[in-house]
């Protein structure tokens, strides 16, 4: 087996995403050619760049392709190093871990709102209460605990009282570094309300 | 006005230039206070395993502009306090290294083979040391180098290259850092290439933006602060978590060292280190001038140098100082002298050199390149007193780093009992949280993580991050001054071949991507 199998996978996919750009993206995403003239002046038009840097990419890939496989390493003992499933599995992990971080930091303060006002709190919409405390601290502090914990539970694979605590006053920390001497500046989700 | 006029507007600007507060009646200014500020976080942050300069640069650089805002008034402040950590960060990256083996970034690698033995022997207060006087030693040397260089370089650059020129420097520096780079050349240019074909989408010149598929999101291309602290920071991290998660389930205890014996520096040791010095501040000066070359290669060169010039007992390996001294003097070289490339020429040789040019291309009314040092009859050129305020900060720090920098260097030990694997998820928390601060969009926030699994799969794959982050730094560059070199060139197809430089250029940039595609030795 050729012991560089990353480098022809990455060869492959390169050549199919470059040849992809070239003969369908470019063409339908850009609308001006690789030439254009305006008023009898030839100048370079948008395509080109991006033309001339996917037909290189396709160009190196080939290369690289064509000298891994006839070319292998003879010194390498072992395959070359790359992703392997233990990677995959990590990744999935911490994907989980930012993606809950992530959301409840978008979505906590929106939907606490939305639950008072179904319980015929009335106090208006998320957009409004925006720079008022709690709300305005709600979702940065449960998702920034939510991915700092979550990360930590990732790397060390156990829950820990520690990195609870850990997780919760680096939150609050940031939150006063941020808000208390700049006054002016929006936490997340606040700035896309 | 003349060269000196701007020297002195530079030294007077960030010494006078907006005073915080007075200290017995003399007023110290922000500029001042903020290169102070970084200085210390640096040597913080540098002495603290798993965080290094270029994530406290990341972390730091928005907050800044989110303060400082987007005017000229900013650029000295922030690139004092980037200067600062820069500096900082420097010294302080040898601390882990000697104190407990633990280099926390590679170049700090070599510092362990002879810190690390001296430390053993109970001489860690000596091993600091040596490691604080070479460092500061060597970047003293290259800030010389570069004030006095960068200048003259600069004006022959204004001089001799024109549009088609410049497009082929530009093409010579990427072919050059994608062939030095990592151990594969056509990995290097295909990344190179990716950071060029990313850097283009949603931009260009016509109404509808380039390849942005509609997406209003996409309209002025991805943010560039995302771009870069995703695939240079958030790579990084998103690594170090995966290297940690594996090594959770072996455990390595921290061996206490008792100290005892002389750990002073005395003055016939430093006559004893300051040959080694002098060799390896030369090789780093040399090797960070080159883009793409980094601190890595530079301690390497220096320490294997020193090796064979030392004579005496004990040998390189086995706790010798001037070991120490080989190996921080020549990676302490590189920072000063990678600002060359930046300032003459606008094109940045490592992740140091890239934030600074960050911040410069994001605050604006500061744009690094020839220009910067053109003088103009009875007019004041700002870059040109920018670019002086610039190397002031630079001696400041170096000022601070001769002074206080010892001093702080060796309290900064505490900083390894810090768990990495704690200190890092929080990290990440701060980079996402300043790049929202200064976006004010989720959707940058998406694009930060999305550029930080781009580069987790880089590193995997040995893809060189530095020539993409180069690359997608200098795409706006190489375009505006390929569309120009056309038009000057009355629409010449062949208008990188116009002149005799252009030709050379680009005949060097196939001789350097031949010379290392035939040498390589890939799977290493």
């Amino acid at each position: 087996m050729n012991n560089q199998r990353w480098t022809i996978g990455l060869a492959v996919f390169f050549i199919i995403a470059s040849a992809f750009t070239l003969f369908v993206w470019i063409p339908l995403d850009i609308e001006t050619g690789v030439i254009e003239t305006f008023r009898r002046r030839v100048n370079i038009g948008d395509a080109m760049a991006p033309t001339v840097m996917a037909a290189g990419i396709l160009v190196v890939s080939i290369i690289m392709g064509v000298m891994a496989v006839l070319r292998p390493v003879e010194d390498a003992k072992s395959p070359e190093e790359g992703l392997d499933r233990q990677s995959f599995a990590f990744l999935l992990r911490l994907i989980i871990a930012l993606g809950a971080g992530l959301a409840l930091m978008f979505y906590t303060g929106p939907l606490v709102v939305d639950l008072i006002n179904a319980m015929g709190g009335e106090i208006g919409t998320y957009r409004l209460l925006k720079d008022t405390i709690p709300y305005k601290f709600i979702g940065y502090i449960i998702g920034g605990f939510v991915l700092v914990f979550g990360t930590i539970r990732v790397i060390e694979n156990r829950f820990s009282l520690t990195a609870a605590w850990v997780a919760i006053i680096a939150v609050l920390v940031l939150t006063f570094l941020y808000k208390v001497p700049f006054d002016n500046l929006l936490l997340p989700p606040n700035g896309d309300f | 006005m003349g060269l000196l006029d701007h020297i002195w507007l530079g030294i007077v600007t960030v010494f006078t230039a907006d005073p915080v507060f007075s200290v017995a009646g003399l007023p110290i200014s922000i500029t001042i206070v903020m290169v102070i500020m970084g200085f210390f976080f640096g040597i913080f942050v540098g002495a603290t395993p798993g965080i290094g300069g270029p994530f406290a640069m990341s972390i730091s650089l928005p907050i800044l502009i989110s303060i400082f805002g987007f005017t000229p008034d900013a650029l000295l402040p922030v690139l004092g306090f980037l200067v600062g950590i820069m500096k900082g960060s420097t010294v302080g990256g040898a601390v882990p290294a000697i104190l407990f083996n633990t280099p926390g970034t590679p170049d700090s690698l070599m510092t362990t083979l002879d810190g690390y033995p001296l430390t053993k022997k109970g001489q860690p207060g000596k091993a600091l040391r040596v490691a604080h006087f070479s460092s500061v030693s060597g970047d003293t040397f290259s800030d010389i180098v570069l004030i006095t260089c960068a200048p003259f370089l600069a004006i022959l650059v204004e001089k001799f290259l024109d549009f088609p020129e410049k497009a082929a420097l530009i093409i010579l520096s990427l072919a050059f850092v994608s062939a030095v780079v990592g151990s594969n050349v056509w990995k290097g240019l295909l990344a190179a290439l990716l950071g060029l074909f990313i850097a283009y989408i949603g931009t260009g010149e016509d109404g509808y933006p380039r390849l942005s598929m509609g997406s209003d999101n996409l309209a002025n291309g991805f943010p560039l602060i995302s771009a870069v602290l995703g695939v240079l920071i958030l790579g990084e991290v998103f690594k170090a978590f995966e290297d940690m998660w594996r090594e959770m389930r072996e455990t390595s205890a921290i061996t206490n060292v008792e100290v005892k014996g002389d750990n002073k520096l005395h003055w016939h040791e430093i006559r004893r280190i300051l040959p080694f010095i002098g060799i390896s501040a030369s090789i780093g000066t040399m090797v960070g001038a080159l883009p793409g070359i980094g601190n890595t290669l530079a301690a390497t060169l220096g320490y294997a140098t020193g090796r064979k010039v030392h004579k005496d007992d004990p040998p390189f390996g086995e706790g010798a100082i001037e070991g120490i001294a080989a190996t921080e003097a020549a990676n302490s070289a590189v920072a000063g002298a990678n600002l060359i490339p930046v300032l003459s020429l606008g094109i940045p040789g490592n992740i140091s050199a890239v934030f600074i040019l960050l911040a410069t291309e994001t605050i604006g009314g500061f744009n690094p390149g020839p220009q910067v040092f053109r003088l103009v009859p009875d007019q004041i050129n700002q870059e040109m007193v920018y670019a002086f305020g610039l190397f002031t900060t630079m001696i400041f720090a170096n000022g601070l780093n001769w002074t206080f920098g010892g001093v702080f260097m060796r309290w900064m030990g505490i900083m390894i009992k810090i768990p990495k694997q704690r200190l890092l998820p929080i990290v990440l928390l701060l980079t996402l949280t300043a790049i929202y601060v200064q976006q004010t969009s989720i959707f940058a926030v998406y694009v930060t993580l999305g550029f930080g699994f781009l580069g987790y799969f880089m590193r995997k794959l040995k893809l060189s991050v530095l020539a993409f982050v180069i690359a997608y730094i200098l795409a706006n560059n190489l375009e505006e001054s390929m569309r120009e070199a056309f038009a000057v060139t009355g629409a010449d197809p062949w208008f990188l071949f116009a002149g005799p430089i252009s030709i050379s250029f680009i005949g060097l940039a196939i001789a350097v991507v031949v010379f290392f595609a035939r040498n390589q030795k890939d799977l290493s």
